[in-house]
């Protein structure tokens, strides 16, 4: 089911498309050249309705339908673009700015204009100091070559876009906290309503996508509705970039259509070449950090938006964990939910103790070999207190590592209170992690 | 010489992206950072100071993201990544390996005041696993049998991270070649496919061993993402 052509990781097609020269040859900048010159910005959102594009930051809410949310005649507007690329397991907005960064500028460009926005920021974490150099000089290119800027091609459409770095927060991915952090403050989610749509960034109606979604939109706008939709599936069209991760052959992103089964991205020679040492498959994760597991009976799920929601799971990310029967459940668990304690920013008391309370437990059960059939019950009764009174989705998604380990694998807690009470007391840590 | 006076220019440019002067904190403090090495309490204050803040809010922002510090760290700021998958990818192995040879603990520094170890979590780089950032430079595939070519590299490098600081503000990505040298990637390095020419041609898959599989030797990667430059 592999592609003819890259819509995003067009680098595996033009092996030197982060040239800009290389880029424009190629066709860059001229979609957005034909959308200034002739269409209107309610063109361009119209062609992305049409198109099904949804958010590629984990909701997968339908893009143009969002860019339709936007009070009429309020300006200025602010575009935003999504690169705190931060959920363990994915990483492939990191590949798309390394690699075909004038498709993202592109995109963002694109987009500002149908939206009607005259400054787009594009938010990347911290931690990618060097890719935020990458996205600089390919702006600056744009500038020169008259891009962006004031007037730009004589249509009198003035666009600025700037890059800002956060700090290390992955709250920070969360739209409304992102926000915050670009006002300058800590990163801490705002209440919804009003939507960022409505009064976002500095109060004013903004829009918020995630890189590889507006990496989409030029070649939406370039090869048209019909093309775009002829990936994918009827529901979710068009490709994702998976990023594959864990205990396979080849561990990397791939860009294939949606509905794609689980079972060829992870054994195809062409993807992930099967399991390292052909040892099963024990753990999917499939969609970052906050997706609720899945095991090696789903394997034959299609990779789109409503097959995996059907299984109980969640595409999100598209960041694909896989990993082999040497893990212990609960040491997973345990590691996921130190990510989510790490990062949870502290504002509601749900998450900030419940994440506390669960890594305790877990410490003591997995790291120090100390459990207790109590513990188990305390586990369950923590994660049931926090899910549906988490302020934002941080703190829900960390209910869904010890929720899936507890359901799935009940039997290696109830093997670590029995190794824990056989051992009479000595404090023997147990060696579960490989 | 303060703040302004040694960063007028960038600091003009900083606040005119912004409709709100409030922005620009985290870009200031990344420079103040790097001026001072880390951030004092003279130099949070002086921020606060240029954007009409008052210091407690600056103050604030610095314990709320994990890339300020507010006290001194080593010139080079080693960050490993601990998360699921790395960890079950030869994370462990790799600090293991750098306590090793450098002789500290997480959170330390080692005296002579080179290197500060520390674990963080998801790197966005889970395919190039074990992986770590050095003042936010990034290193793949850091095999703990590379741990010494790393640490060598970094010492040579030592007067130029000074020089540059520790916020990444000119960060830049390295990997190791095919011979075990650490070599800096190209910026907008072409994609290059994997070439197999050479090489050994990767194992077949062979029935489960009844051993745990080995750590990942980090040979039998796709080059989906960084191309080597060689
Ligand atoms: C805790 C948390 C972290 C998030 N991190 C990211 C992120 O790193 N990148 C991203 O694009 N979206 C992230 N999101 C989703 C955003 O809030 C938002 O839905 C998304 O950027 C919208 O873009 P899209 O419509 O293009 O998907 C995160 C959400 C939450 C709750
Ligand atoms: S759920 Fe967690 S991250 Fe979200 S607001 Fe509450 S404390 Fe903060
Ligand atoms: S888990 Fe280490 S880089 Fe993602």
């Amino acid at each position: 089911m592999g592609l003819t052509e890259h819509i995003v990781m067009r680098e595996l097609d033009i092996p030197d498309i982060s040239d800009f020269a290389v880029y424009r040859r190629h066709g860059g900048w001229e979609a957005y050249r034909y959308a200034l010159t002739e269409k209107t910005p309610a063109d361009i959102v119209q062609m992305v309705k049409d198109s099904g594009l949804r958010g590629r930051g984990g909701a997968g809410f339908p893009t143009g339908v969002k860019w339709g949310f936007l009070p009429k005649g309020v300006y200025p507007r602010y575009l935003l673009c999504n690169c705190d690329e931060s959920e363990p397991g994915t990483f492939n907005n990191h590949q798309i700015i390394d690699k075909n960064p004038h498709q993202l500028i592109e995109g963002v460009a694109l987009s500002a204009y149908a939206i009607e926005a005259n400054v787009a920021y594009i938010y990347m974490r911290g931690e990618f100091a060097a890719a935020a150099r990458t996205l600089e000089r390919a702006i600056a290119q744009a500038y020169e070559a008259g891009f962006l800027g004031k007037n730009i091609l004589g249509t009198g459409f003035d666009l600025d876009i700037y890059v800002h770095r956060g700090a290390g927060a992955y709250i920070c991915g969360e739209e409304t906290a992102l926000m915050e952090s670009l006002e300058g403050k800590i990163g801490q989610p705002r209440l919804k309503p009003p939507f960022p749509a409505v009064a976002g960034l500095y109060g004013k109606p903004t829009i918020i996508n995630n890189v590889e979604t507006l990496a989409n939109v030029p070649r939406i706008v370039e090869k048209g509705v019909a093309w775009y939709r002829s990936h994918g599936t009827e529901k979710s069209p068009g490709t994702k970039c998976f990023s594959l991760s864990g205990h396979v052959n080849r561990p990397g992103n791939y860009e294939l259509p949606f509905g794609v089964p689980l079972r060829e991205l992870i054994e195809s020679p062409e993807y992930g070449g099967g399991m390292k040492g052909g040892r099963p498959v024990k753990i999917i994760i499939p969609g970052g950090a906050s997706a609720p597991w899945l095991t090696a009976d789903h394997l034959d799920i299609p990779l789109d938006y409503e097959s995996l929601a059907a299984a109980g799971s969640m595409l999100g990310s598209g960041g694909v964990i896989v990993l082999n029967d040497t893990v212990s459940a609960p040491y997973v668990a345990y590691k996921m939910d130190e990510f989510f304690k790490h990062e949870s920013c502290g504002k509601c008391t749900p998450c900030r103790e419940g994440t506390h309370w669960l890594v305790r437990t877990l410490h003591r059960m997995v790291e120090e070999g100390h459990a207790t059939a109590a513990d188990i019950d305390t586990l369950h009764s923590i994660y049931r207190q926090m899910a549906g009174n988490c302020f934002c989705l941080l703190g829900e998604s960390a209910v869904m590592p010890i929720k899936s380990a507890l359901q799935l694998f009940p039997h290696e807690f109830e093997a670590l209170v029995k190794r824990s009470s056989s051992r009479n007391g000595h404090q023997i840590p147990l060696i579960v992690r490989h | 010489m303060t703040l302004l006076d040694i960063h007028q220019a960038e600091i003009e440019t900083i606040l005119a992206r912004y409709a709100s002067k409030r922005s620009a904190v985290l870009p200031l403090l990344y420079l103040a950072q790097d001026t001072y090495g880390y951030l004092t309490d003279e130099a949070i204050r002086e921020v606060a100071t240029i954007l009409d803040l008052p210091p407690t809010d600056v103050f604030e922002v610095v314990g709320f993201y994990t890339l300020f510090y507010n006290r001194p760290v080593g010139t080079w700021v080693l960050q490993v990544c601990d998360d699921v998958p790395c960890c079950f990818c030869g994370a462990e192995e790799l600090i293991a390996a750098l306590k090793h040879s450098l002789g500290i603990n997480e959170e330390e520094t080692t005296p002579d005041g080179m290197f500060t170890l520390q674990r963080v979590k998801c790197l966005a780089a889970c395919d190039r696993a074990p992986v770590l950032q050095a003042n936010l430079d990034y290193v793949y595939d850091v095999t703990p049998d590379r741990v010494d070519t790393l640490l060598n590299n970094l010492r040579e490098r030592a007067a130029e991270a000074r020089k540059r600081g520790v916020s990444g503000r000119f960060a830049e990505d390295y990997e190791f070649t095919r011979d075990g040298r650490l070599v800096q990637i190209e910026r907008f390095s072409p994609y290059r496919p994997r070439e197999f020419a050479g090489e050994a041609s990767p194992p077949p898959v062979t029935p489960p061993p009844a051993v745990a599989p080995e750590a990942d030797s980090g040979i039998d990667r796709p080059e989906t993402r960084k191309a080597s430059p060689l």
